[in-house]
């Protein structure tokens, strides 16, 4: 069913990886790209050209949601629905969608022109309401950001117009740093013409660095970044020349993975990295590889930054002309191979050890620790994953040294640090901040205050994940520490700003959706539990909540944060469970109000169904398996 | 890392090993910490987080799971903590509020590990409101596997067993979160041929039997350990009846035989006993037809055949047939009224003095899980011994075994191979030969023997190279720990002599020649040589020429023993058209074998076939005897690796059939009434005591100390002596024109044959087919499905044909055991080692 050229496509990049199953994602989508779907004969024939059963094919398949498991329109568009978004109105351009195609969710027009879904955080949400529109038989997608109705009619008009999406993406640029100039090194370049392109980075100095990095000693730079203090930009914010010590000695090969999987709703800065300043990474991809003595460098980007994969790509030629990257590098005797590996639509690829899954060509669940990566990550060897504003940290760390990096921050949370902030504020956008800032200069001074002048509500600040934290705290540093006494974590450094007026219960709502939506199914807890709390929380939604169900989501929201196996669990509910702490009023006055009697729901009683006479025939399925009762 | 370490848990000081993982060390002490996704044979995942505990840390108490927390000196845990309880009950309480709790109607209740937790570990209360999910169910994964998405609690078992022993990952878990389900590839099929052990270690009723379901309560069935008689591992399985119906197989643990998994047929192939063809009662051939008579009749008819001409032709005009499908005892006894009551030699069975086998069979099966090196020659375990190839697998997949195939078809195993070897019939000589010259050369190279002229002359093997041979020779040359078998591939037919000779000599010049041994087929192969069902071996292996075993045993029987060597199984058969004039038959089918020899059988005074169906040959028999099946009646069998186990009675013989050896007491005390002191074994374990009498190997043995997992008889008993064998060549079968194609033949699990056939819902799975090579098949301008005419200068037979491209180009592979197109019509004096054409057939 493949045609020759796709085989051939797969076969390269089979060879491309140290081992071939790597290569099963991106082999998907060279299908689904000339098939438009994935129908089960291209899985079976991708099976046997990987050596694989045809059914982990298509348990891998199944698990990326950018994999497409029947047909689709011509194009097909997703609009975020999630929390950031929401707060920008996305909700008001996703009925105008759906009134504009005729369509509702999950549903292809007549036509066979439009799917239209509704989506998880793209990354953008300073620069929501966004769609992500692909062509279905393309490898091509882009965004459209800042959507009004009247933007939504010229998109989709352009798109029947021009049959194709538009190969260049132009997208908004959400940042406003021209506050502090002093404390932009990370997106000091971000605004110049052609920032991504290698020659304006090497006319700003750009690459010198590396060299200098691979004149050391590969300890010396582990010792730099260590006495500088990195602390890793992914959300755990572990010390990165710590991590880097725990490789063992002497087990080769190496690797280096940097996290791309920028998935946490409220967080887009790496995107802006990879989209404007792809050398200041690669650059610090540099540093890290020799640094650990890796010669693979894996870049897990996430499958909707599409765009960003094109610049990245774009920067890895570049570089690989110029003699940076590939063999010998800077003329030294020392190799590395950059690959930028697409995700495919899964949230849980952004924990390191469900991303080496991932990576190594299975669905992404996480993996028992210890063995931690830098022991045993890639293909079991040790393996060293940091995100993308890391390994950019470490690029002008090595620059400007450990002293240079330390004049900022507190003593234990030193540096700069790239906040994504979003919400009802005026400005929202990355800003690059010294750590210790407080959220009342972030909010006020940096972002102009919040839209409408507003009171503030609630703030989250460190990605969706992370509990809430109310106004009171506004003058809490922005660090490590200081948020943790405040009751939270800075997390992946998502601030989304909540204001007065708005529903509590909608929003932890629409979160839950997202973690439902997004686990992975391997633990008891996420997997029953997620959908459990979602189904209440519809429930109360709907008028029909009891003040017994705040009890529940208290104690089995306990059991989903104590007893998960990654830390997705407790990620799924830190937020609820923040705002039946500091909201439980509001819940309680919502429930009495829709339904004062304490009715409660009415337990639905399971389908008759008839057990088949276990004898064989062919239709046994069809009889057997009766279709469930539709709620 | 098997030191001895001490750990506590709630309070209670024990010990356990260093780095075992909590579930075990607790479990050894006493304390039953509650899994689903742990299984002690599978890799841990901490899945399902049933089994959380409470550990002591440098930062305080926290949970964690004990199916993935190896133990480490002086660590503290509490299990019984409020903490630790209510975190369990918490797991518990998410496990259930999707699962559809209708243990009334599931297969699972009453043994269900879901349903003995929720008991024990839960609050017997829900707070769940909502409804809950709906998934398929009652849904086949195959003929034989049922599944039940909704009770499925996803601890994914199945999947790790497929992929962790059969390296099959047929199953996998689809979509993700809430909607995560464990289903197939929609056009697959589940078709493992272990698929069955996914079902045994399900911790709830989501996989089904889909043969035995809805018709037991595990509450409400016999239990009856017992072993499988299918194919000569001998798995320990337990056979489970209610009312004296056998209801379903499950596997049961042996570490030295089958681990605790066993195949598919073993599993759910059990219908011999309910069939309706099975032999209610004793047949006579009375006015030319067989008409049902009394036992008293039959019995009499035997006697006074056997009789008339033992008078008139005097004894060696009487032959026997023994099988090596029936237990020792049926065995024993049939040699003993042969030998000792008629006075005859003439004892044999198929698998008897015409296979080359090492009368030792292998060494033993469980080496296999420590072999640093396997070599199988003319054996393919995955079709022969699927538990058996899954080791073997998983040896070299996940301890680095090396592996070593010689086989005529490139078998499933063959893509684990280090070396694989692929000699066309008729090559397999040369081939030793040129391992031998490698092995030779290697060691020339190291030290100063010589290649010895026999050997210089050899020729060039076309299906090995240079570096395979070199390969294949420093491996063997350097394994301190090898598991090698020879199959009957090798070890049967024209031919064979030379080339057990020629692989004999190969693994003497790589020094591992100890640790050959011979991987049978037959449930009882080996215990049936064991009983002297050879026409020149007495029980115990001796051979008839030694006098003081023959006198012993004249002693114990109370007569004297014929002295000259027998005829042969081949050798009866053919001589029925002269010095043999009757023949009694045991478990045993010449003419649906070989539909040729009915002629010979025509041509016999009088034969007595004793067996469970009216087989082709019984069909032609003056007297027929219903024979209970295996499951009917008690015996012992001996497995490959010389394990004899029992298999007790489980549940009622079928009609008035009796026990094989029963049989024989009551035809002995009739042929001789006078003889009742030296017949007098009225029990299984009687005939036992007896046989341990008269085998020597058997010696310690007894019914009772065979226990349940049985013993296996010390190698070092029968000493053999292995020498380098030289011969002059030219022992395969010339080409001929005429037949281009060499003929391949061997087992397949899904065959065609009476004990696999008899369970209707399995019988379509056989394999009814010859193969070809695609370029042969294009060649001939064949296709998959077309009827095709194998011939040789003996017969022919149809079949459709399948194109398969592990067969190798120029050979013909059809499967043993095909009523319909019985192999053995193709072989001539050579035996299956023939050449053959293959003809579009008309249909």
């Amino acid at each position: 069913m493949l045609s020759d050229s796709a085989r051939s496509e797969i076969q390269n990049l089979m060879a491309q990886y140290p081992r071939a199953r790597s290569a099963i994602l991106p082999a998907l989508y060279v299908a689904q790209q000339e098939i438009g779907w994935l129908p089960d004969e291209a899985m079976d024939e991708i099976a046997l050209l990987f050596g694989m059963e045809p059914a982990e094919v298509y348990a891998i398949a199944g698990f990326y949601n950018m994999f497409y498991k029947e047909p689709k329109g011509k194009f097909h568009l997703e609009i975020c629905t999630n929390v950031p978004c929401m707060l920008r109105g996305s909700g008001n351009i996703a009925d105008y969608l759906q009134e504009r195609l005729g369509i509702g969710f999950g549903e292809t027009t007549a036509d066979g022109n439009f799917s239209l879904d509704h989506m998880e955080c793209l990354g953008s949400c300073a620069t929501g309401p966004v769609v992500f529109a692909r062509r279905s038989q393309s490898a091509w997608g882009r965004y459209f950001e800042n959507l009004t109705p009247g933007q939504v009619d010229v998109m989709l008009d352009e798109l029947l117009l021009e049959d194709a999406l538009p190969g260049e993406q132009t997208p908004a640029r959400p940042y406003h740093h021209d506050h502090h100039p002093e404390t932009n090194y990370l997106l000091a370049r971000i605004d110049k013409p052609h920032s991504h392109k290698i020659e304006t980075y090497l006319a700003d100095g750009g690459y010198e660095t590396a060299r200098k990095a691979l004149a050391m000693e590969p300890a010396e730079v582990i010792e730099t970044v260590k006495k500088a203090g990195v602390r890793g930009r992914g959300g755990a914010g572990f010390p990165a020349g710590v991590k880097w010590g725990f490789i063992p000695k002497d087990i080769y090969p190496r690797y280096l993975v940097v996290n791309a999987d920028e998935s946490e709703p409220g967080t887009f800065k790496d995107r802006l990295i990879l989209e404007f300043d792809p050398h200041q990474l690669l650059e610090g991809i540099i540093c890290t590889s020799w640094a650990i003595q890796a010669h693979y460098a894996f870049v897990y980007v996430r499958g909707e930054y599409m765009f960003a994969q094109e610049r990245m790509k774009t920067a890895i030629a570049e570089a690989k002309a110029k003699g940076f990257l590939g063999k010998g590098i800077f003329g030294s005797d020392f190799d590395l191979e950059v690959i930028i590996h697409s995700g495919a639509g899964a949230y849980i690829c952004g924990e390191e050890t469900a991303l080496l899954s991932s990576l190594e060509g299975y669905r992404g669940h996480p993996r028992l620790k210890p063995p931690f990566p830098a022991v045993a990550g890639l293909y079991a060897k040790p393996t060293i994953v940091n995100n993308v504003e890391t390994i950019s940290h470490v690029r002008h760390v090595m620059e400007h040294g450990a002293d240079w990096y330390r004049q900022w921050g507190t003593e234990r949370s030193p540096g700069l640090q790239l906040i994504s902030l979003s919400g009802q504020v005026k400005k929202p956008g990355v800003y690059e901040i010294p750590y210790g800032m407080t959220f009342r200069e972030l909010i006020y001074d940096y972002a102009g205050g919040t839209v409408d002048d507003r009171p503030i509500k609630s703030i989250i600040p460190g990605g969706l994940s992370m509990p809430q934290i109310l106004p009171d705290a506004l003058d809490v540093g922005i660090d490590f520490e200081s948020i943790v006494g405040a009751g939270s974590m800075l997390g992946s450094g998502g601030v989304i700003v909540i204001c007065e007026g708005e529903s509590i219960i909608p929003i932890a709502r629409r979160a839950m959706s997202f973690y439902v939506e997004e686990s992975c199914g391997k633990c008891t807890p996420c997997r029953e539990g997620g959908s459990w709390m979602e189904k209440i929380l519809k429930r109360i939604e709907a008028g029909e909540g009891t003040l017994e169900d705040l009890e529940t989501m208290a104690r089995v929201t306990k059991y989903i944060d104590q007893q998960s196996f990654c830390p997705f669990g407790p990620a799924s509910v830190w937020g609820l469970q923040s705002t039946l702490r500091l909201f439980g009023d509001e819940y309680k006055d919502f429930i009495l109000e829709t339904n004062p009697n304490g009715h409660k729901p009415d337990i639905p009683v399971r389908p008759i169904y008839r057990a088949d006479s276990g004898e064989l025939h062919e239709n046994l399925l069809d009889d057997a398996t009766l279709a469930p009762l539709v709620p | 890392m098997s030191d001895w370490i001490t750990i506590t848990i709630d309070g209670q000081e024990i010990k356990a090993k260093n780095g075992e993982l909590l579930t075990a060390a607790a479990a050894r002490a006493g304390i039953d910490i509650p899994v689903f996704c742990s299984h002690p044979k599978l890799d841990p995942l901490g899945a399902c987080r049933m089994c959380l505990v409470e550990q002591e840390g440098p930062r305080g108490k926290a949970l964690v799971t004990a199916c993935t927390t190896p133990v480490r000196d002086g660590a503290i845990f509490h299990y019984e903590s409020e903490k630790a309880i209510d975190a369990r009950q918490g797991t518990m309480e998410l496990i259930l509020i999707n699962h559809p709790l209708d243990c009334p109607i599931c297969d699972k209740g009453g043994e269900c590990p879901l349903q003995n937790q929720a008991l024990e570990h839960g609050t017997g209360k829900s707070h769940f409101w909502e409804e809950k999910r709906h998934k398929a169910k009652g849904y086949p994964l195959s003929d034989l596997v049922m599944l039940d998405q909704e009770r499925c609690i996803l601890c994914w078992r199945c999947i790790r067993y497929l992929q962790e022993w059969e390296d099959k990952p047929q199953l996998g878990l689809f979509h993700r979160g809430g909607e995560t389900v464990v289903d197939k590839f929609p056009e697959g099929e589940l078709d493992a041929y272990t698929s069955g052990s996914i079902i045994d270690i399900c911790p709830v009723g989501a996989l089904t039997n889909r043969l035995s379901r809805f018709s037991y309560r595990p509450w409400d069935i016999d239990r009856t350990p017992s072993i499988c008689t299918h194919c000569a591992q001998g798995c320990n399985l337990i056979i489970d009846s209610r009312n004296n119906e056998v209801r379903r197989h499950v596997s049961r643990e042996n570490m030295a035989v089958n681990d605790e998994w066993i195949c598919d047929k073993g599993r759910f192939a059990t219908g011999i006993t309910k069939h309706p063809d099975r032999l209610q009662e004793p047949l006579a051939r009375i006015d030319g037809k067989l008409q049902p008579v009394s036992w008293q009749e039959a019995l009499q008819r035997v006697v006074t055949g056997l009789k008339t001409i033992v008078q008139r032709d005097g004894p060696d005009a009487v032959g026997a047939l023994g099988s090596a499908k029936l237990s020792n005892e049926a065995n024993y006894l049939l040699g003993k009224f042969m030998r000792g009551m008629v006075g005859t030699n003439n004892i044999d069975f198929r698998e008897g003095a015409a296979l080359l086998a090492d009368p030792r069979g292998v060494p033993a099966l469980a080496d296999v899980r420590e072999a640093d090196l396997i070599v199988l020659m003319g054996s393919d375990p995955s079709e022969e011994m699927p538990v058996l190839a899954n080791l073997i697998k998983r040896a070299a997949k996940r301890n680095g075994a090396r592996l070593i195939i010689i086989h005529p078809r490139r078998i499933e195993l063959a893509k684990y191979a280090d070396v694989f070897l692929n000699p066309t019939p008729a090559e397999e000589v040369a081939l030793f030969d040129a391992l031998t010259r490698a092995t030779m050369q290697a060691r020339m190279e190291a030290g100063d023997e010589e290649i010895p002229d026999w050997l210089r002359e050899t020729e060039e093997v076309e299906s090995a190279s240079v570096e395979a041979l070199a390969l294949a020779a420093r491996l063997t040359m350097q394994a301190k720990n090898p598991f090698i078998v020879y199959g009957a591939d090798y070890a049967w037919g024209f031919g064979a002599r030379d080339i057990v000779g020629a692989l004999t000599n190969w693994l003497i010049t790589a020094g591992c020649e100890e640790r050959l041994g011979f991987l049978h087929n037959q449930a009882n192969a080996q215990g049936a040589g064991d009983m002297g069902i050879l026409p020149d071996y007495l029980p115990g292996r001796s051979p008839i020429s030694d006098r003081k075993a023959r006198s012993a045993i004249e002693t114990l029987w109370q007569t004297t023993l014929p002295t000259q060597p027998g005829l042969s199984y081949g050798g009866m058969i053919a001589s029925a058209r002269g010095r043999i004039k009757a023949l009694y038959i045991m478990g045993s089918d010449p003419v649906g074998e070989k539909p040729a020899d009915a002629d010979s059988m025509k041509a016999l005074e009088f034969l007595v076939v004793q067996d469970v169906f009216l087989t082709k040959t019984a069909q032609m028999a003056d007297v027929v005897l219903p024979a209970a099946s295996y499951i009917e009646s008690a015996g012992t069998f001996t497995n490959t690796e010389r394990r004899v186990q029992r298999a007790p009675q489980a549940v009622r013989p079928v009609g008035k059939s009796v026990a094989d050896w029963a049989i024989l007491m009551h035809l002995a005390l009739r042929y001789d009434p006078a003889a009742s002191a030296a017949w007098k074994t009225a029990t299984i374990s009687e005939v036992f005591a007896e046989i341990a009498q008269v085998a020597p190997m058997y010696a310690d043995m007894s019914w009772e100390n065979l226990g349940e997992q049985g013993q296996q008889w010390d190698r070092e008993a029968l000493p053999m002596g292995k020498r380098m064998h030289a011969y002059s060549g030219g022992s395969a079968t010339p080409t001929d024109k005429r037949y281009p194609y060499r003929l391949v033949v061997s087992s397949l699990l899904w065959d065609g044959g009476t004990t696999f056939s008899a369970t209707s819902e399995m019988a379509h799975l056989a394999s009814r087919s010859a193969r070809l090579h695609p370029h042969d098949a294009a060649d001939l301008g064949l296709a998959s499905g077309d009827l095709v005419e194998v011939l040789s200068v003996a017969g022919s037979i149809k079949l459709p044909l399948r194109v398969d491209d592990s067969i190798k180009p120029g050979t013909v592979f059809v499967p043993f055991s095909l009523p319909e197109a019985p192999v053995g019509t193709l072989f001539d004096s050579q035996g299956p080692r023939t050449n053959v054409a293959v003809l579009k057939a008309a249909s």
